[in-house]
């Protein structure tokens, strides 16, 4: 598995079915439906989070959890093995004759090491596996995408029953249908 | 099961749908400098300048032209840190605790109290620069070789815990409030028309599409990041208030202060939010989404966390007390009936006293009568923060050593520049970003249970 999600990546794909929704209850219904009569949804776009959407279309639970448990550790580690060489081994500092070995003096360095690296660590791994980046131009199907309007994307390819999904999103209340073939979107 | 709830209050008024949420919330944006815009700015601006001109004067002569003296070593500088490091605490606690809480009456005031806890941060972080004096080898804070001139720094030093709190602190909240305003960039990316506009929007929305995929993650980050900030939230007002308690100066030699400094940041961080918010919901029209109910919300907590620290304070005067330490009873007697009193009594009524009308829902539903008591607020709070350093510090063990202290012209003319900072700062912020999070409040507009 690479860093960065390959599905997110629209480029390259070769037609895509667009339901264009404009309430997120048509919206999970018709997801629903779709998952229901085997169609694999590639993805859905929507302006805020729609709860349960994730599950509904397939998307896996994210592991970033364990990589910011990761990363925490990374932190704590590091904390630990600085003050230790600087405090221990390089230089010892007898101050007000406090013992020089691990005091709970050091834990608050520990913790705030602790908590930069995983939140930095962790962010990094978002913005890589999630493919944002400064400047990069986004692939947006529609132009109210961000806005209001809620877009399932479903790529079509051999054995797909175009019209069958269609009909699906029709029925579940779509706003409208496009087909987009090469990067140009026609309304069906 | 999911349905509209019939019993809760709306969180959002006016039958708003997401369409109007994005275009009032990108108004300001897309729209030129209201006049009240360019005046505010302009006054920010001017404060700016004396912020300025009073670093110059300090840098240039050096911090002898503030009047803090070898007892009162720490004075106005020290009491504008805490104080400005305890408004920052505000925006964290907004967005991270009461994540947790599942506290959905936060989506509309957590991005300008993320950005005040950022430009809150920024000013506070000016004092101690700056008291060091030498700021040119500032860096000696940090944990660097000691080929450059001093040893290695003393891990057991509350004020080098500091030098990692702050930074972290500020470091998180930064990363925790970008991350927040990535999918409102990407709106305001797709409504702005000009050139440079869309470059900067494009550029800072990091090609953000909306996708669930994306989202599910964006979920996942939001809770871990406001599981992170809870405890260190908790451990910036905890370690600022150990440069104080791991002392021997009486008034400061407190185990209670770690408990009472959070619950004091948090009640005036709350209190310059309501500042702040009922002026801009004001201003710029934003009734609907910051509502009387968020008002009253947020008066229940300056209520409950002005009542701790009050409990603080007579915990403080007893265990003076009870101590049986000369110097200690001395000290609290001191604070209460020495030369400095009045700063004592300020305190008290605006932090103690003054709160406690929120238990009336008129001053809770009242914005006018809030913002007064929000200013009341920020007021008492400095004057603790200013109780604490100064009486403790002018009369300590040595009755030889007993000075009074005031703040010089410069040292008021720092304070007001921070202000100039913060707000120049905020005023930006209005005007290039959304103030409100737009993205979250599309999720509540239903009301859903």
């Amino acid at each position: 598995m690479g860093l960065i999600d390959k599905n997110l990546s629209l480029r390259n794909r070769r037609k895509l079915i667009l339901g264009i929704f404009d309430d997120e209850d048509k919206l999970m219904d018709a997801s629903s439906a779709l998952v229901h009569e085997g169609v694999h949804i590639q993805d859905v776009y929507t302006p805020y989070p729609v709860h349960g959407l994730d599950r509904i279309i397939g998307v896996k639970r994210s592991n970033l959890s364990v990589v910011a448990f990761l990363c925490g550790l990374t932190g704590f580690s590091l904390a630990c093995l600085m003050i230790w060489y600087m405090y221990v081994y390089d230089w010892p500092m007898n101050i007000g004759n406090k013992p020089e070995r691990f005091t709970p003096s050091w834990i608050p360095i520990m913790f705030e090491s602790t908590v930069l690296c995983t939140a930095y660590g962790m962010g990094f791994f978002f913005f890589i596996r999630n493919r944002l980046l400064h400047g990069i131009q986004p692939e947006l199907l529609h132009d109210r995408q961000t806005d209001d309007t809620m877009v399932i994307c479903i790529e079509t390819g051999d054995g797909v029953n175009e019209s069958k999904i269609v009909d699906i999103m029709r029925s579940k209340g779509a706003t409208e249908v496009r087909e987009r073939n090469g990067g140009v979107q026609t309304t069906i | 099961m999911i349905h509209d709830s019939l019993i809760r209050e709306r969180l959002v008024t006016g039958g708003k749908t997401a369409t109007d949420v994005t275009r009032d919330i990108s108004r300001p944006i897309l729209n030129k400098p209201s006049t009240s815009w360019k005046v505010g700015f302009t006054l920010s601006l001017v404060f700016l300048g004396i912020f300025v001109a009073s670093l110059f004067w300090t840098l240039w002569t050096g911090i002898g032209v503030w009047n803090i003296n070898k007892s009162v070593m720490w004075g106005w500088d020290i009491t504008n840190f805490v104080w400005w490091v305890g408004i920052g605490h505000a925006g964290t606690l907004i967005s991270a605790i009461l994540l947790l809480f599942r506290q959905k009456w936060r989506m509309s005031i957590n991005r300008s109290a993320e950005a005040m806890t950022i430009f809150a941060v920024i000013c506070a972080a000016m004092f101690p620069v700056f008291h060091m004096g030498r700021v040119w080898v500032g860096y000696w804070a940090l944990p660097l070789p000691n080929a450059f001139g001093s040893l290695w720094v003393n891990f057991n030093s509350p004020l080098l815990w500091d030098v990692f709190a702050i930074s972290t602190y500020f470091s998180v909240s930064l990363l925790f409030w970008y991350i927040g305003l990535i999918p409102d960039i990407a709106t305001i990316r797709d409504k702005v028309k000009g050139k440079y506009e869309k470059f900067f929007y494009r550029f800072f929305s990091m090609g953000w599409t909306g996708s669930t995929r994306t989202w599910a993650r964006y979920e996942l980050v939001s809770l871990i990041l406001a599981g992170l900030s809870t405890p260190l939230v908790l451990s910036v007002h905890t370690i600022v208030s150990t440069d104080f308690a791991t002392s021997v100066v009486p008034g400061w030699h407190t185990t209670i202060f770690p408990p009472y400094f959070v619950a004091g940041a948090i009640f005036s961080g709350f209190g310059m939010v309501a500042t702040l918010l009922i002026v801009a919901r004001k201003v710029m029209n934003y009734e609907n989404y910051i509502t009387i109910g968020h008002l009253d919300a947020m008066t229940k907590i300056i209520m409950l966390t002005g009542s701790l620290v009050g409990i603080a304070y007579l915990t403080e005067l007893f265990i003076a007390w009870y101590s049986g330490v000369q110097y200690e009873q001395y000290a609290f007697m001191n604070r209460a009936t020495g030369p400095y009193w009045w700063a004592y009594w300020s305190m008290m009524s605006c932090n103690v006293i003054a709160p406690q009308v929120f238990w009336f829902k008129w001053a809770r539903t009242t914005p006018w009568f809030i913002f007064m008591m929000s200013i009341v607020v920020n007021v008492g709070m400095w004057f603790e923060r200013f109780v604490i350093i100064v009486t403790s510090l002018h009369r300590d063990y040595l009755p030889s050593s007993w000075v009074m202290y005031s703040g010089s012209l410069t040292e008021v003319g720092l304070f007001l520049g921070t202000f100039g900072i913060f707000f120049t700062c905020f005023f930006l912020f209005a005007k290039f970003l959304p103030v409100i999070n737009m993205s979250e409040v599309k999720t509540i507009l239903r009301n859903r249970e």
